[in-house]
């Protein structure tokens, strides 16, 4: 498994997949809907895809003294790691950002502030991302558009409902919002649910990927 | 569908075979490949032939579990779906030419190549890339299709694979390249025991290295046998009339620009209306293919 990633790390990432982690400086801009940058990270996925097709990547794995369930399993853990690192980005930026700024310019007006619960919300978009697109995109590896297409609009909407609930809750308005040093059991446990929510909705992803990868014809 | 029944000297049973295929069947809508068996004796080199559709592709895929196709297939006695990862190391497939990674530079696709393969030596790998010219720093792209079949080559020999599948490896080559594949395919048989299994519809290529043949047509296999066997099975008839072929019972019979030619097998009574030659293997399959089609029709109607 560690040499197909290592393959996958070396033949199949697309610069984008390290250009985009660079975007969760974004949280430095103000009043901005912050879970777009997790949407960068779904994109990244998309060109990641698109290379692998593009280079034959998967029949030339297919050949490969490997288990064939294998090879979506090592795509998506890469793109597991990628993710996770994308989170922790925001964690780490948002937490400087709340460090360096005065309180009320931290607040978000276009949506969440940049805490922990962001990354709880970002979590969950990207569990949501992975459950639609990977299972799609294993069993056609060809067709990366639909998957993604599909992938992105829940994304949006997701991110949609996010701000609705950052104006019409109190709950996202005042205890999950502003910094991590207010609220701080309520964000801890937002941001618990969304990791909980991302580890089983990637895993039942992988899953799916793998037995659909069983039955295609390369 | 016309099927020859050989007496063939390629019987799986009792002898070492690097590969079997036992019963490899897919089902497409459009296609079916139909319970195909056949075997590739330990250092023997077999030429998988058949016209464009008939499957060759789709066998070789099956072999490599590259497609979910039924079917049992064992290299060197040891069965592909239970000891997928040990089969795969005594395989080295080369697909053609080397259509993949096309932007990265050769280096970096042996990089992440050879850790899959404990037996992976280097200087071999090295000495191919001398005996075929090939630059590391090369990216794929700036291959021609030769180089590209030796860098795949390449890959496949240096980690001590048993077992050569190939996959239409001279379509698209010149000539002397050609030649120079053939003289490698030989030379690797030769000094290291190396079985092959290679589809090809270029025949020149079969006469000059195949020691058996694998004949599909329309996803059946049609014969299974030795190419001496093969060659030696059929004559070539010429006739001046249709009627006199017919009467001849000359299988695929062909309008051509003297008359009429078609099959004869061997042994057969020669009329006085006939005249015979050597069937080439080009001769065999496009009669055989031929008498196949007719019958096609004549089921059909």
């Amino acid at each position: 498994m560690l040499k197909l990633i290592k393959k996958e790390i070396a033949l199949c990432l697309h610069p984008t997949a390290f250009i985009f982690l660079s975007f969760a400086a974004l949280v430095f801009v103000p009043n901005y809907p912050y879970e777009v940058i997790f949407f960068f990270s779904c994109l990244s996925v998309f060109f990641c895809c698109m290379m692998t097709r593009e280079n034959g990547d998967i029949a030339f794995s297919c050949a490969l003294p490997v288990k064939k369930e294998h090879i979506p399993l090592a795509k998506m853990l890469v793109v597991i790691g990628l993710q996770c690192i994308i989170l922790l980005l925001v964690g780490i930026i948002g937490a400087i950002k709340g460090a360096i700024l005065p309180a009320e310019q931290y607040v978000n007006q276009a949506g969440i502030s940049a805490n922990i619960v962001l990354v709880g919300n970002g979590a969950i978009l990207l569990g949501i991302f992975n459950l639609i697109f990977f299972p799609r995109y294993f069993k056609k590896p060809d067709k990366i558009g639909v998957p993604f297409a599909i992938g992105a609009i829940a994304v949006f909407l997701l991110i949609g409902v996010s701000i609705v609930l950052r104006w019409a809750t109190p709950l996202y308005s005042i205890t999950l919002n502003g910094l991590n040093s207010e609220h701080t059991g309520a964000k801890i446990a937002a941001l618990g649910i969304g990791i909980a929510v991302y580890i089983i909705l990637s895993a039942i992803s992988c899953k799916l990927a793998m037995k659909r990868f069983q039955n295609i014809d390369v | 569908m016309l099927k020859m029944k050989m007496k063939s000297k390629n019987e799986c049973a009792g002898r070492m075979n690097a590969l079997e295929v036992k019963g490899l069947t897919k089902i497409y809508p459009e296609f079916t490949l139909d319970k195909v068996s056949f075997c590739v004796p330990q250092g023997h080199i077999s030429g998988l032939i058949g016209r464009n559709g008939a499957g060759k592709s789709t066998t070789l895929k099956g072999i490599l579990r590259l497609i979910a196709a039924e079917g049992n297939v064992a290299v060197f006695g040891k069965d592909i779906i239970k000891d997928e990862m040990a089969v795969k190391q005594m395989i080295g497939y080369v697909g053609g030419g080397f259509r993949y990674y096309p932007m990265n530079a050769l280096a970096a696709i042996r990089k992440a190549y050879e850790p899959f393969y404990p037996t992976w030596n280097q200087d071999k790998y090295e000495k191919f890339l001398a005996q075929f010219g090939l630059s590391e720093r090369k990216k794929v792209k700036e291959l021609s299709e030769g180089m590209k079949v030796k860098f795949a080559l390449a890959l496949a020999l240096s980690h001590g694979a048993k077992l050569l599948i190939m996959d239409e490896p001279t379509s698209g080559l010149d000539p002397l390249s050609r030649e120079e594949f053939c003289d490698i395919i030989l030379q690797l048989v030769r000094e290291e025991g190396v079985s092959v299994l290679f589809s090809t519809h270029i025949t020149s290529d079969l006469m000059r290295v195949a020691d058996d043949i694998v004949y599909l047509s329309q996803g059946k296999i049609l014969a299974a046998c030795p190419l001496k066997e093969l060659l030696g099975k059929y004559r070539l008839g010429r006739f001046a009339s249709l009627a006199e072929a017919a009467e001849a019972k000359a299988i695929g019979i062909k309008s051509v620009k003297d008359g009429y030619e078609g099959l004869l097998p061997r042994g057969t009574r020669r009329s006085n209306h006939v005249t015979v030659g050597e069937a080439t293997i080009d001769n065999i399959i496009v009669h055989l293919e031929k008498a196949n089609e007719e019958k096609r029709y004549a089921e059909a109607d």
